[in-house]
C-alpha cells in the first residue's frame, strides 16, 4: 500500500484488509471535514430556513390571538376548518391565481417577443437592453409607489395625461375593483418582464446553429423554424421560468401593498397580502401562519405540477 | 443615532413578512441646537428629582419619521443625555412598520424597545396584555417625578384621556393634532360663498365650487385604521351614530352610521378629484397645495406645510374652521396623538431611565424648545404641541399664526371638539379597524352599497368581539 499516493485519498487499495482500515479512517477524517465545511451554511440554512418553516407550520396548529378574543391555545386544525369557511380567504385565493397565471403568462410571451427581436444585431442594443432590465433592479414598494403616484393617477398621470390627448378617460386604475387588478397585473409584468428577458436571451444565445442552418437548406420559414426548432429547443428554459415566476409572484407583496394597500375592498387582495393583515393588522398569529402555509401548499403543488408537465412532454 | 437598514434592490423575492423590514432608513440631520453649555439645563435643574439616578444606563426607542421627532432627537445629546447620563438609540421606522415591530416586541416580551410612539388606538391592546406600564405610578413617585414642575396637567386633557385606560395613564402624549376643516378663502370669496359651518353646507359648497379646475372638496379614500377610519369616525359620531349598544353589541349598521356613510360616498363621487379612493393625507395636501382642491378636512399640521410659499402656490389665501358640524349638532374631531408607553419586560432601571425620558420630552421646556426650534429658515414648525400652556404662550402663538384665528380652531378643536371614544377603544380595535376602512371603501368605490357595506362589517365585528 505504500505506492498509494497520499494525496489521493478516495483509491482504492487492493488488500480488503487494510482498505477497510485505511478507508475507515480516511473516510471518517474526509467525512468530519466534509462536514464541518458545509456546517456553517447548513446550520444558517437550519436557522433561517427550517427552522422557522417549522415553527410557521407548528404555529397553524395553534390559536394565538394577541387581542385576545378567543383563547389562545393547541386547536389541532381548527384554523384550516375556519379556512373553509372564510369567503375572504377564498376571495384572495382566487386573486392570487389569477393575478400569478395573467402575469406569467405575459411575462413569457413579452419576455420571449423582446429577446427574440433583439436577438439580432440592432443599433443601439445595448441601451435598448439596459433600459429593458432596469424595472427589475427597483424595489418594488417603490415600483408601486411610482406607479400610483405618477402613472395611473387619475387626470394627471403619465396613461391618462396621454390617453386625455384621444379625449378618452379620466380611468379610475386603482380604484375600479376589475382596473385595479388588472394594474396590478399590469405592474408586476413591467417589473419582472425583464427577468424572462434576460434568461431567454442568454438561451437564445447558447442555441446550436446547426438545426437552424439545417431547417434554412430545408427552406423551413421564420415561424416553422420559431415553431419547430426555437421553441421546443427553449422548453427546458421556458418551465424554469414558469416555476421561478410562479413561485414568485404567489409571494409578491410589495408593490400591491403600496398601490392599492390591497383595495379597492379587498379587489387586490392576494393570499399573501391577507396573510400579513391577519397576522400583523388582525394580530391573529395562528391562523395568519395557517394561511401561510396553505400559501406554501400552493406554491409546492404548482411548482411540481408544471415539473411534471415538462418531464411527461420529454 | 439613527439605525440604518437597507434593502438589497436586486430582486423582489421577498417573503411574506418582508415588508417589515423592507422599509428603509432615515436620515436625521445631525441639526445640534447651538446650546452648548449647561446653562441650558437649568430649566430641568429647577425640578426636585435627582436627573442623574439611572446615569449609565441606555435605553432604546422607535420612532416614526416626523419632523417633529427629528426637533427632538436633536435635542436630545445635548439636553437629555447631559442632563441626565442616559444614551438613548433612536430606530425610525415608518407607522405601519413600526407598529408590528412593538407589538411583536411587546407580545415575545423581548423588551428590546423601552418606548415607543404608539398609537392611541393600541393601548387598550396593550392593556388588556399587561405590556406597558402605568405612567400614573411614576408621576405619584416622587423621587422620580417633580409633580409641581412636571405639571401632568398642562398637557392636553383630550390626548390624556385618549391615552387613559381603565384609569390608567398607559401613554405620554409628546405631540399630536386635531382634524379640522381647510379652504381656499379666495375661492369660496370670489364666488360669494361663506365658508360652511355643518356637513350639509360642506357639501353644498363643494358642489357649488366644483369645476374642472378645482375639485370641491377632499378627505382621505385609501383604506386603512389610520387612512379613511380617520376620518369617518368623525362623520359618524357627528351623524349620531355609536360603535356599540348598552349591551356590547357592535352598531354601525345603524340608522345614522349609514347616513353619515352616504354622505361621505355622496360627497367624494361627487365633489372630489378623480382618484380620491386611493388618495391619503400627502395627497390630499399636495393637491390642495397646488391649488387643485377647494376644501378638505384633515389634520392641522398640514397649515404649516401649505402655507410654505416655497411647497404651495396658495399660502397666504387659505381659511380654517372647526369640524363642520354634523345633523346632530356635533364637531368631533380626531383626538390624535403619539402616546409613549413603558415597556413592562424591560428591566428596573431601564424602566426608570425610560421614565426619565418621557418626563424629560413631554416636559414644558424641551416642548417650547422644540417647538420653536428651526433647523433652516423654511424649515416646518411643530403645530402639535402637547402643552396648553405653550398653545398660549405668545411666543409660539406668533410662529404658528397662518391666519388670525388659526392657533384659536386648532386650540378649540382641542379643548371642546373631541372624544375619547372617537373611535371605539377596545382590544380588538386593530380588526375593527380593518374591517371598517373595507366597508367604508367598498362604499366609496360602489361594491357595496352603504347599508350592505356596513351590515356585514357589523356581523364582522360582532365575531370579533365574540358575540
Amino acid at each position: 500500500m505504500s505506492d498509494l499516493p497520499s494525496a489521493a485519498p478516495f483509491a482504492l487499495p487492493t488488500d480488503p484488509r487494510v482498505r477497510q482500515t485505511k478507508r475507515q479512517r480516511m473516510g471518517v477524517a474526509e467525512e468530519r471535514f466534509a462536514w464541518l465545511m458545509i456546517s456553517p451554511s447548513l446550520l444558517v440554512l437550519l436557522l433561517v430556513g427550517t427552522l422557522p418553516l417549522a415553527a410557521l407550520i407548528a404555529m397553524g396548529l395553534y390559536r394565538i390571538d394577541l387581542i385576545g378574543y378567543r383563547p389562545d391555545g393547541f386547536a389541532g386544525l381548527e384554523n384550516y376548518r375556519d379556512m373553509v369557511r372564510d369567503d375572504r380567504f377564498w376571495a384572495s385565493v382566487w386573486t392570487m391565481l389569477v393575478y400569478t397565471f395573467t402575469s406569467v403568462f405575459f411575462q413569457l410571451v413579452i419576455g420571449l417577443a423582446l429577446a427574440m427581436a433583439l436577438f439580432r444585431p440592432l443599433k443601439g442594443q445595448g441601451i435598448l437592453r439596459v433600459a429593458l432590465l432596469l424595472p427589475m433592479i427597483l424595489a418594488p414598494v417603490a415600483v408601486g409607489l411610482t406607479w400610483r403616484t405618477l402613472i395611473l393617477t387619475p387626470d394627471y398621470g403619465i396613461i391618462d395625461a396621454f390617453l386625455q390627448m384621444f379625449g378618452l378617460g379620466p380611468y379610475p386604475w386603482l380604484t375600479h375593483p376589475t382596473l385595479a387588478l388588472v394594474s396590478v397585473i399590469l405592474i408586476h409584468t413591467w417589473q419582472w418582464t425583464p427577468f424572462a428577458f434576460l434568461v431567454f436571451t442568454a438561451s437564445l444565445h447558447a442555441m446550436p446553429t446547426e438545426p437552424f442552418e439545417a431547417a434554412l437548406i430545408d427552406g423551413a420559414g421564420g415561424w416553422q423554424r420559431f415553431r419547430d426548432i426555437t421553441l421546443p429547443l427553449l422548453r427546458p428554459v421556458i418551465v424554469v421560468v414558469i416555476i421561478l415566476r410562479t413561485m414568485i409572484a404567489f409571494r409578491a407583496f410589495d408593490a400591491i401593498y403600496s398601490a392599492t394597500g390591497g383595495g379597492p375592498g379587498t379587489a387586490t387582495e392576494i393570499l399573501n397580502l391577507y396573510a400579513y393583515r391577519i397576522s400583523f393588522t388582525s394580530l391573529s398569529l395562528g391562523y395568519g401562519a395557517a394561511l401561510g402555509t396553505v400559501l406554501l401548499l400552493i406554491t409546492l403543488m404548482i411548482s411540481w405540477l408544471v415539473f411534471r408537465l415538462r418531464q411527461h412532454n420529454q | 443615532m439613527t439605525r440604518i437598514t437597507r434593502r438589497t434592490l436586486a430582486k423582489g423575492i421577498a417573503g411574506s413578512t418582508a415588508a417589515m423590514s423592507s422599509i428603509r432608513l432615515f436620515n436625521v440631520p445631525a441639526i445640534l441646537a447651538q446650546t452648548g453649555d449647561n446653562a441650558n439645563l437649568g430649566p430641568y435643574q429647577e425640578a426636585q428629582i435627582d436627573w442623574r439616578q439611572a446615569e449609565g444606563e441606555s435605553i432604546n426607542v422607535l420612532m416614526t419619521p416626523a419632523h417633529y421627532f427629528q426637533k427632538f432627537q436633536a435635542v436630545t445629546a445635548d439636553l437629555f443625555t447631559e442632563l441626565t447620563g442616559i444614551e438613548v438609540t433612536v430606530e425610525v421606522i415608518p407607522p405601519a412598520e413600526l407598529r408590528e415591530k412593538a407589538v411583536l416586541d411587546l407580545a415575545s416580551g423581548s423588551g428590546n424597545y423601552a418606548t415607543h410612539t404608539a398609537d392611541p388606538m393600541y393601548l387598550p391592546l396593550y392593556s388588556a396584555n399587561d405590556w406597558v406600564e402605568s405612567l400614573d405610578d411614576y408621576i405619584a413617585d416622587d423621587t422620580l417625578t417633580d409633580a409641581a414642575w412636571f405639571d401632568v396637567d398642562d398637557i392636553v386633557p383630550s390626548w390624556r384621556a385618549a391615552n387613559t385606560v381603565d384609569d390608567r395613564l398607559l401613554g405620554m402624549p409628546v405631540e399630536g393634532e386635531a382634524t379640522i376643516h381647510v379652504y381656499r378663502a379666495d375661492v369660496l370669496d370670489e364666488l360669494g360663498v361663506e365658508p360652511p359651518d355643518t356637513l350639509e353646507g360642506f357639501a353644498q359648497v363643494a358642489a357649488e365650487v366644483h369645476s374642472p379646475e378645482i375639485a370641491g372638496s377632499a378627505l382621505r379614500g385609501f383604506l386603512g385604521a389610520g387612512q379613511n377610519m380617520y376620518i369617518f369616525p368623525s362623520i359618524f359620531l357627528e351623524f349620531g351614530g355609536s360603535w356599540f349598544a348598552e349591551d356590547g353589541s357592535p352598531t354601525v349598521n345603524s340608522e345614522e352610521g349609514v347616513a353619515a356613510l352616504q354622505w361621505y360616498v355622496d360627497l367624494l363621487q361627487n365633489w372630489a378629484p378623480a382618484g380620491v379612493e386611493n388618495w391619503n393625507w400627502p395627497e390630499i395636501m399636495e393637491a390642495f397645495a397646488s391649488g387643485g382642491v377647494a376644501q378638505f378636512i384633515d389634520a392641522n399640521s398640514t397649515a404649516s406645510v401649505i402655507e410654505n410659499p416655497a411647497s404651495s402656490s396658495v399660502a397666504g389665501q387659505v381659511g380654517y374652521k372647526r369640524w363642520p358640524a354634523g345633523p346632530t349638532g356635533r364637531r368631533v374631531s380626531s383626538i390624535w396623538n403619539w402616546a409613549m408607553p413603558i415597556n413592562k419586560a424591560v428591566s428596573d432601571n431601564q424602566r426608570k431611565a425610560t421614565w426619565l425620558y418621557l418626563q424629560w420630552l413631554a416636559s414644558r421646556p424641551t416642548q417650547m424648545v422644540s417647538a420653536t426650534y428651526q433647523e433652516t429658515e423654511d424649515a416646518v414648525v411643530r403645530t402639535g404641541v402637547n402643552r396648553i400652556s405653550i398653545w398660549n404662550d405668545p411666543e409660539y402663538r406668533e410662529l404658528i399664526s397662518f391666519t388670525e384665528d388659526y392657533v384659536d380652531v386648532v386650540l378649540t378643536s382641542l379643548e371642546e371638539d373631541t372624544d375619547p371614544d372617537w373611535r371605539p377603544r377596545v382590544p380588538q380595535w386593530p380588526e375593527i379597524g380593518n374591517v371598517m376602512a373595507i366597508a367604508v371603501q367598498e362604499a366609496l368605490t360602489n361594491q357595496q352599497t352603504p347599508q350592505e357595506a356596513l351590515d356585514e362589517a357589523n356581523r364582522a365585528i360582532a365575531e370579533v368581539m365574540g358575540g
